[in-house]
């Protein structure tokens, strides 16, 4: 396991490359959603995948989450932003890098290429948008919720989820909760400085945005694709916001065949993911992410 | 000063020393299985380390892992849990085993009813055809 010290909180990092003496067509950083999720829901999922088709793949833990150290405040956006441009200063990743991420991950990526468009050759977002004040809002209500529920009726909420949906659920939960209980993470998301329609325009490099079809994010779709350069969305019908977890086959396709474009390897992107088929289903599910 | 029992022991010593000088193919495959089976037993004794080592971060000492206990249900380890061990498992044995495309393979079902044995077995396997390629 490789804590990274960025100077300010230990993060957890796990890296893949390709095996083989295979090049390196790309650099890739992955990452995860808040309070259930962790760099698990990509380490069994995506990155054997990515890494087969040449791709240099980083995943870490959000401070908090995971492996990770989790101080007990510290959590707006700009917080995530400065932990991951120190994450990849230490590691000493320079040149431009392909960014995914799931969810709240997903406002990571696309705010770090926002601060950094000369460091970003691409955007992927899954079931994610850019933060904006309404995306504030929207967090605002969904923590609220969690704290309320989880944090003070922590017992009966967990009871619910054990009966309803499954003891693995439930444990994951709990982990939350605990999270939400013991850091401002819940106060802290809501009051993130959020970028302009402006600031949103200024990311010039291509970004792909996934969403299930049966996700209220869907919406969103038109909005991004009016507002950026170069977006493309698609639409995964039959998903819901666990669209990364339901479908990784699907999800994993999409990101490859946009960051084959980028490098003309298009073809390394196809054969990577054939050999895999549907990858990691099972092992995304058990770390399946309930809510955002 | 008995002339029998000095006999006596070098009858018994050279019993066995025939035996492994010249086995025979009944012998052959009681000492491959057993082989097999001292494989199982050192993976395994590998495995109940690493879990030791994992186990430890939650203050769980003395749990027992035998070859039918489960990650989920027993151990209750979570799938950050099972990045950690791959670690392990990768420090261990390095490239020979892919713990990461082992369960890549699996349906959520599988995974929840996974066992210590399975995955003994899956190290096995994959240490064998290391060293047969």
């Amino acid at each position: 396991m490789a804590m990274v010290d960025t100077g300010d909180v230990r993060l957890h990092v796990q890296r893949m490359t390709p095996k083989g003496g295979r090049p390196v067509t790309a650099t890739a950083v992955l990452v995860h959603g808040l309070l259930t999720d962790s760099l698990a829901s990509y380490y069994f999922t995506l990155a054997p995948v990515f890494a087969v088709s040449g791709i240099d793949v980083i995943m870490y833990d959000l401070r908090g989450h995971g492996r990770s150290e989790r101080p007990e405040s510290g959590y707006r956006l700009d917080d995530h932003l400065d932990d991951l441009e120190a994450l990849l200063d230490r590691l000493e990743v320079t040149g431009p890098v392909q960014l995914v991420g799931n969810s709240f991950g997903g406002s990571v990526a696309f705010g770090y290429a926002a601060r950094h468009p000369e460091r970003a050759a691409g955007v992927s977002l899954i079931e994610s948008e850019p933060a904006t004040a309404g995306w504030a809002a929207t967090m605002d209500g969904v923590l609220r919720q969690v704290l309320t529920e989880l944090a003070h009726n922590e017992a009966a909420a967990l009871a619910w989820i054990t009966a309803n949906r499954s003891q693995n659920t439930a444990r994951l939960a709990k982990g939350a909760a605990r999270l939400a209980r013991e850091t401002t993470l819940a106060r802290d998301i809501p009051v993130s400085q959020v970028l302009t329609e402006d600031q949103i325009r200024s990311v010039r490099c291509p970004v792909l945005a996934l969403y299930g079809g049966e996700s209220a994010l869907v919406e969103r779709a038109p909005w991004l694709e009016s507002l950026l350069p170069d977006c493309r969305t698609v639409v995964v019908p039959g998903h819901e916001h666990s669209v990364l977890v339901e479908a990784p086959g699907t999800v994993g396709d999409h990101i490859l065949s946009m960051i084959g474009e980028g490098t003309g390897k298009q073809g390394v992107a196809e054969r990577g993911s054939a050999e895999r088929g549907v990858a990691g289903r099972g092992v995304a599910e058990f770390a399946r992410v309930e809510g955002r | 000063m008995n002339p029998s029992q000095p006999t006596g022991a070098t009858d018994d010593e050279l019993v066995p020393i025939d035996n492994e000088l010249a086995p025979t193919g009944d012998v052959l495959v009681p000492i491959g299985e057993e082989l097999a089976r001292a494989d199982e037993e050192s993976v395994l004794a590998d495995l109940t380390g690493m879990l030791a080592t994992l186990l430890d971060e939650y203050g769980l000492d003395d749990v027992e892992v035998r070859m039918e206990t489960t990650f989920n249900r027993d151990l209750e380890l979570e799938s950050i849990d099972l990045v950690t061990l791959a670690g392990l498992l990768e420090e261990r044995y390095g490239d020979r085993v892919n713990f990461a495309e082992f369960l890549a393979g699996m349906e959520f079902d599988e995974i929840i009813e996974l066992t210590v044995g399975r995955l003994v077995e899956h190290v096995v396997q994959s240490l064998k055809v290391a060293e047969a390629g």
